[in-house]
């Protein structure tokens, strides 16, 4: 059992495969040229094809609770560290507002003590009714939108950023899959975002979507090239795409002391590759109103939002694991030691948000071609000195 | 990419009020601008033909939301020249204080409202929370937090109550140890230089011939502030340059107007200190106001954005004749395709909010 993924396929092969297809065959002969669909899929489910997709469906999922659990985390921590630097209390709802909350929608004037007011809480319940308004709210398809392009657009960005936490392992213990390329199909994966973003963007028939989308494509250029560059110093020095040979290999010194550039590179791009402030032009509100997402609204924008976050958790994990020694560490569990790191790094991205200005179309670009991918290669040729030397 | 007009407006979180800019892009470049006004016009001077010269006060204080006092000052001081009256020493010293206390509030809703055009929500709240503190300054002795109604034609409203220095001295230290840390947080920052360096220039040859006035004129190196060059209340006691930046090749810049307006709100706590040190006692409202007035009238004061102007005629009844505002930012926002030309999109809302829009007085 190395992986989440050869868990269930072996759970699936054991012990969900044979309990379903019994029922299924059975059904077979109840009516037999209308049944025999029932058949098939226990055929199906029987073969390795069909083993393998229930696997995966199975590890999807987990993937997507554990990614869900932690960016309400991320999201209650934004709203907090926010809150802090602007010098106000962030978020205050909690399970013990509710009841003040509905005695004001009873109709009773509610009590306002300094003191002993119940309003005050740690603020989680703000997530919650965040989300029971994206659920609410309708989906609405603009009226000159193209349809099926403006529907595909964000499915796009929300599955392949989901794709990112099945890729990503947390320890040698928890790992969803073990693919052979390790990280560098992380790094596909995030490319194609901005497919979606383009596509939405150009989909909804409105200029600032255009322009958001534009700037997403622009922006890709800019900033791939050298955090590939950037990685590419680790991958050296490990000598393997892998997650657990990079981590194993980090063993005696962090990654990040030799490769210092390299991880200010990797960081600073890795904050525009999520697309967090100071690189978030395709949806910078001052002059585009909501960017790309302007017409988006409902479920889908806050499976977007939460997908956004998705690719900062999972930026951090990259970072963590190619530069600050993944889930090595002293006395604590593994698993204890990524997170800690993770968070300390979302952390830094939080408040890098809340205290810098957005950059521009222009600056990004020349910021990358001018600077990052020098930089890149700098610390690519020292890495390569490294390898050869020692 | 084709060129394209994009609208701005009115409803846009660059436009603080509502205006409509519709700027013309070739891919990010902006081609052409063309700023459209009026989606606030009230009609305030042909309202004001309507009513007596004692009740326009209440609607020069809706002119600018962000700067009441101010406009109301202007609009006593024309009518004050029209009827032959002369404010109490006390009262223009009082007048003095609170216009530029006024003054500090307005560049500080301003320094709030410009960050976020840059991308940045916590100066909002640090440009809002600093502003606060000047609202409970001018809540004191007028009741008002935002529409004041404190300035009245021969005078102030009421007295500055005992105590009001102390309070001034430690709200205007909280402020300069605050900017001292803005200055950390925003001259120090290379991004927000990136976005401001450079960004918007105009000559002071063009901004004079264009019509721009106030912190924007005095932003490209022209020392002209009306406070000097056409004194009034207690300003000719009170010793003060004005003070004046430049960008770095000429001219002025994003950065060069977000400084000018930093050095005033220093400038303003150095002049509120001399005159409350100076204030004289006495009464605060003259004996006797006339309620009719005949000939004609005009003043200009140094508004927190600028020259603002009133022109009144009076006809010897009891209600102005024909009454004229002259807005400091209807020139300015006229003159602003000039310099928008050439930027990016999102050099936008750091250009027209570098300027310190406010469409109450500029649509009037």
């Amino acid at each position: 059992m190395t992986s989440l993924y050869d868990w269930s396929y072996w759970f699936c092969e054991a012990w969900l495969v044979p309990l379903m297809t019994p029922l299924l065959y059975f059904q077979e002969h109840i009516m037999p040229p209308f049944s025999n669909p029932a058949g098939d899929l226990a055929r199906w489910m029987e073969s390795a094809a069909g083993l393998n997709v229930l696997a995966w469906t199975i590890v999807v999922n987990v993937a997507l609770m554990i990614g869900f659990t932690n960016v309400i985390i991320v999201v209650y921590l934004e709203r907090k560290i926010a809150g802090r630097i602007m010098d106000r209390r962030g978020p205050m709802l909690s399970l013990s507002s509710l009841k003040e909350i509905a005695s004001d929608l009873a109709g009773y004037a509610p009590e306002y003590n300094w003191k002993t007011t119940t309003y005050a809480g740690i603020g989680i319940l703000q997530n919650v009714a965040d989300g029971i308004k994206f659920f609410c709210k309708e989906l609405i398809v603009p009226d000159k939108a193209d349809r099926l392009l403006y529907t595909i657009g964000p499915v796009i960005f929300i599955s392949s950023s989901i794709l990112l936490l099945v890729m990503v392992p947390f320890s040698p213990r928890i790992a969803a899959s073990s693919a052979p390329l390790g990280l560098l199909v992380v790094m596909a994966a995030f490319s194609i975002a901005p497919i979606g973003v383009l596509t939405t963007g150009w989909a909804c028939n409105n200029k600032y979507t255009l322009i958001g989308g534009m700037r997403s494509a622009a922006q890709l250029m800019a900033y791939e090239i050298p955090l590939l560059l950037s990685m590419a110093g680790v991958f050296l020095v490990a000598g393997s795409y892998n997650p657990m040979d990079i981590v194993a290999q980090q063993q005696g010194m962090w990654n990040v002391v030799p490769q210092f550039l390299g991880f200010i590179v990797f960081i600073v791009c890795m904050l525009a590759e999520v697309e967090r402030v100071p690189f978030d032009l395709p949806e910078a509100e001052a002059e585009l109103v909501e960017g790309w997402t302007t017409e988006i609204g409902g479920l889908r924008l806050g499976l977007v939002f939460a997908a956004e976050y998705i690719r900062g958790f999972v930026g951090a994990m990259i970072a963590t694991i190619l530069f600050l020694g993944g889930w090595s560490g002293p006395f604590l569990p593994g698993e204890i030691w990524f997170l800690l790191k993770v968070y300390a790094i979302l952390v830094f991205f939080i408040i890098l948000r809340w205290t810098v200005p957005r950059i521009r179309t222009d600056q990004i670009l020349l910021l990358g071609w001018k600077r990052l991918l020098p930089l890149s290669l700098i610390n690519l040729a020292l890495a390569i000195l490294y390898v050869e030397v020692f | 990419m084709a060129e394209m007009w994009i609208h701005m407006g009115p409803q846009h979180p660059m436009t603080h009020g509502l205006w409509n800019l519709r700027i013309k892009v070739n891919g990010e470049t902006i081609t052409d601008a063309v700023p459209e006004l009026g989606y606030l016009h009230r009609s305030v001077e042909k309202i004001g033909e309507r009513r007596k010269y004692f009740m326009n006060t209440t609607l020069t204080d809706r002119l600018c939301y962000a700067s009441a006092m101010t406009w109301t000052h202007c609009y006593c001081l024309t009518a004050e020249e029209l009827m032959g009256v002369v404010a109490p020493p006390r009262a223009q010293y009082i007048r003095t204080v609170v216009l530029e206390l006024q003054r500090i509030a307005s560049h500080l809703m301003w320094l709030g409202a410009y960050l976020p055009d840059l991308g940045l929500i916590t100066g909002f709240l640090y440009g809002m929370r600093d502003r606060e503190m000047f609202l409970n300054l001018l809540e004191i002795p007028s009741g008002g937090r935002l529409l004041y109604n404190y300035v009245k034609i021969g005078g102030v409203k009421r007295d500055l109550p005992p105590g009001f220095e102390a309070k001034a001295e430690r709200v205007m230290q909280t402020l300069e140890r605050r900017l001292k840390e803005y200055e950390n947080l925003y001259d120090n920052s290379k991004i927000f230089r990136m976005r401001n360096d450079g960004v918007g220039i105009y000559s002071a040859s063009d901004a004079i011939n264009w019509g721009i006035t106030g912190p924007n004129l005095r932003s490209a190196g022209v020392p002209f502030d009306l406070r000097q060059a056409d004194s009034y209340d207690a300003y000719p006691e009170l010793d003060f340059e004005p003070a004046t930046n430049t960008a770095a090749g000429g001219g002025s810049d994003c950065f060069s107007r977000y400084r000018q307006r930093v050095d005033e709100m220093h400038q303003s706590m150095n002049l509120i200190r001399q005159a409350l040190a100076k204030m004289p006692g006495g009464k605060v409202m003259a004996d006797s106001v006339p309620l009719r007035a005949s000939g004609e009238a005009f003043r200009r004061t140094e508004d927190s954005r600028g020259e603002a102007l009133m022109y009144l005629i009076g006809d010897g009844s009891d209600r102005p004749y024909r009454w004229k505002i002259r807005s400091p930012m209807f020139t300015t926002v006229s003159a602003a395709p000039h310099f928008l030309k050439g930027y990016k999109v999102a050099d936008v809302p750091a250009i027209m909010g570098s300027l310190d829009m406010c469409i109450g007085e500029t649509d009037k």
